[in-house]
């Protein structure tokens, strides 16, 4: 169920630049050396902290653990950063949002998944409402359980995560395993958003309420009917929230 | 509910009809959040600006709506505590003392001496956590006024991870503790903690004259005096309880208008009161609510009486405790206001699980008054003022 990891991080058009050129061609493992150094010691962080981990994030960014010390430095903007740390439960509702603010961050870049919420959905996953972990809408590198993790875990977790960025660039990291026993899914009878097979007209009529909170009068072009809507697929890269022309959303605002 | 009119012009009209507004004016539509830094979570306005001021605010709760009420139908009501930790999770201590007073009231269950004392200490050093952790994101929120207004937060946080160390030593968690049951508490004061209590509070009663003379900063002032004022009416009106009610001048507060746990024992309790109704007085009356809590949580910190922390039998069956119908209504005073817990009893095959469990969050009534307050002021005094209201998105949406 979980997003398929792209391997598109560090495409760099420098690199194709390197290689057309006779000779200069060597230098690319050099430049990809401090590439993997730069990354690797200035994770700049966008918080997705949505509810109670995001209060031990900011407590792992404030004085007593300090992630500052690791380069990484907490931005407001998903364009400046190259991190993002999902802390606490996404909704239904909120899992578009944090989708498209995904999409918004440059390559090469990192997720890290803090908390059960995160994780898995914790104990909420069978509600209505919250989705079984942000796992089916973007991929996910590193997973911090605990309810929630402490700032120590953070830390540790921030750690493994530079292990692997370097494991990665030198080629020798592989996804683990999953044990069957534990790699198995329980799937909800109703198909959440953004999963395979979600009935569209569920998604649609979501679409619409939400639409309809919307109080100012702009005329909404008639929605396309043979156009599957693009939140039901749970494809990583193609997706794009949904969002009429001319009416405010979350993301553009910074 | 009719729409409140306010006295002040010129943009009083929460339900303005943006058409109808000047044709000439150059007009804007901008979203705070739903992922903002300065919303605190994930709240989303839709604002009209003209120029820089808004004329116009729509506030979109409902991004962190995970169910919680229908979540506790389900569980026996000795599983309920460590759901309804996660409600407001900057003060979860008064989750758990809400959900169980209501609980023990419905099923007559008696809460011995030492724990109410507990609850009380417990209860007062979480308002000194949760007021500290607003005070540092407040100036963060203000920005740039304070050396990157990062400095007061990162001393806040310096505080109350000492208080969240307290409460480690006591329970075991950093937060989300579920150390309140049906009946009283779970974990005993463990040896040496009063000595640790006193301690704390001191050193922090002893540095909040610091962040005073930090706060007030001439930059702080101007950009917090006048800004976003609640008069009483419109306070009254929308249900606004705790330091927003009482930075309007109603003098209103649960620990002494309907005391529970020992309060009605405090004889001099202070309650503080500004008249202003704007940031300035928000922040006032937080500042002083943290003195006064600390001032209560360290006389009664030497006073515990021996005895037993939990009334009843001990908890050995989650649906151990049954009650066939009836309705409670339980009101505590928590860092933002008045938090309700409204039961219903009987749910369930064997009546052991509530029927339906309404939680009234005072965040949800604060964020009532954004369509009212918001226009007239500049963009940048949003921020000001969405800080100043404190809300935690996790109790708004449940
Ligand atoms: S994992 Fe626990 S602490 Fe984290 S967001 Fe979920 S409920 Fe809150």
């Amino acid at each position: 169920m979980a997003v398929n990891e792209s391997d598109r991080s560090f495409d760099h058009p420098l690199y194709e630049t390197l290689e057309r050129f006779p000779g200069l061609d060597l230098a690319t493992t050099a430049v990809d050396k401090v590439l993997t150094w730069g990354a690797n010691n200035s994770q700049w962080i966008f918080p997705m902290a949505t509810s109670c981990c995001g209060i031990e994030f900011m407590a792992a960014a404030a004085s007593l653990v300090d992630l500052d010390r690791m380069g990484s430095i907490t931005r407001g903007s998903p364009r400046q950063s190259d991190l993002m740390v999902v802390a606490g439960t996404i909704t239904v509702k909120m899992a578009p949002r944090v989708k498209r603010l995904w999409d918004q961050m440059p390559e090469p870049k990192w997720c890290i998944a803090m908390g059960s919420c995160a994780i898995s959905g914790d104990f909420y996953r069978d509600i209505y409402s919250v989705i079984p972990g942000i796992d089916v809408a973007i991929p996910v590198d590193v997973y911090i359980p605990g309810c929630p993790p402490n700032p120590e875990q953070l830390m540790a977790g921030m750690l493994r995560l530079q292990e692997k960025v370097n494991l990665k660039r030198a080629g020798l990291w592989s996804p683990p395993e999953t044990r069957p026993e534990t790699g198995k899914t329980i799937e909800p009878a109703i198909k959440r958003l953004l999963q395979a097979g979600r009935d569209e007209r569920i998604t649609a009529a979501q679409l619409d309420q939400a639409m309809s909170l919307m109080l100012p009068a702009v005329d909404l072009p008639p929605r396309p009917e043979p156009e599957p809507e693009p939140t039901a697929e749970a494809d990583a890269g193609t997706t794009e929230a949904p969002a009429a022309p001319a009416t405010p959303d979350g993301g553009h605002h910074e | 509910m009719t729409p409140v009119a306010l006295a002040r012009a010129p943009w009083p009209d929460p339900y303005l009809n943006v058409d109808d507004y000047d044709p000439e004016a150059d007009l804007m539509v901008i979203n705070l959040g739903p992922q903002h830094p300065s919303t605190h979570g994930v709240f989303r306005v839709v604002l009209y600006l003209d120029g820089e001021i808004i004329i116009k605010a729509i506030p979109h709760p409902g991004y962190l709506h995970r169910g919680v009420e229908k979540l506790c139908e389900k569980l026996t009501y000795a599983q309920i505590t460590p759901i309804v930790d996660k409600n407001d999770y900057v003060a979860p201590m008064l989750n758990e003392q809400a959900v169980n007073m209501a609980f023990e009231k419905m099923l007559g269950v008696e809460v011995p001496l030492r724990a109410r004392y507990m609850r009380t200490i417990l209860a007062e050093i979480q308002r000194v956590a949760s007021h500290l952790l607003w005070l540092g994101t407040f100036a963060m929120d203000l920005g740039g006024a304070l050396g990157g207004g990062t400095s007061v937060f990162m001393y806040c946080f310096r505080e109350r991870e000492s208080i969240l160390n307290l409460f480690e030593d006591l329970t075991g968690c950093r937060f989300h503790y579920n150390t309140h049951t049906v009946g009283g508490q779970r974990h005993d004061i463990p040896a040496g903690w009063a000595a640790k209590v006193h301690q704390t509070l001191e050193a922090i009663s002893q540095r909040i004259p610091e962040y005073e003379t930090m706060l007030e900063h001439p930059i702080f002032v101007r950009r917090t005096k006048g800004v976003g004022v609640i008069d009483a009416d419109l306070a009254l009106e929308l249900g606004l309880t705790g330091p927003l009610l009482r930075a309007s001048g109603v003098d209103h507060d649960l620990r002494r208008d309907a005391p529970y746990h020992i309060y009605d024992q405090l004889k001099d309790l202070a309650v503080a009161v500004e008249s202003e109704g704007d940031c300035m007085a928000r922040y006032k009356v937080r500042v002083k609510e943290l003195r006064e809590s600390i001032r209560i949580a360290r006389m009664l910190i030497d006073n515990v009486p021996e005895g037993p922390i939990s009334g009843g039998r001990p908890i050995k069956q989650p649906g151990q405790f049954k009650a066939k119908g009836g309705q409670v209504y339980v009101g505590i005073e928590t860092p933002r206001g008045e938090l309700g817990t409204y039961l219903i009893a009987g749910g369930g095959k064997m009546g052991d699980t509530p029927y339906r469990l309404k939680i009234r969050p005072p965040s949800l009534h604060a964020l009532a008054c954004v369509p009212y307050v918001f226009p007239g002021h500049s963009l940048s005094d949003a921020v000001a003022i969405l800080g100043s209201l404190d809300p935690i998105m996790g109790e708004v949406d449940r």
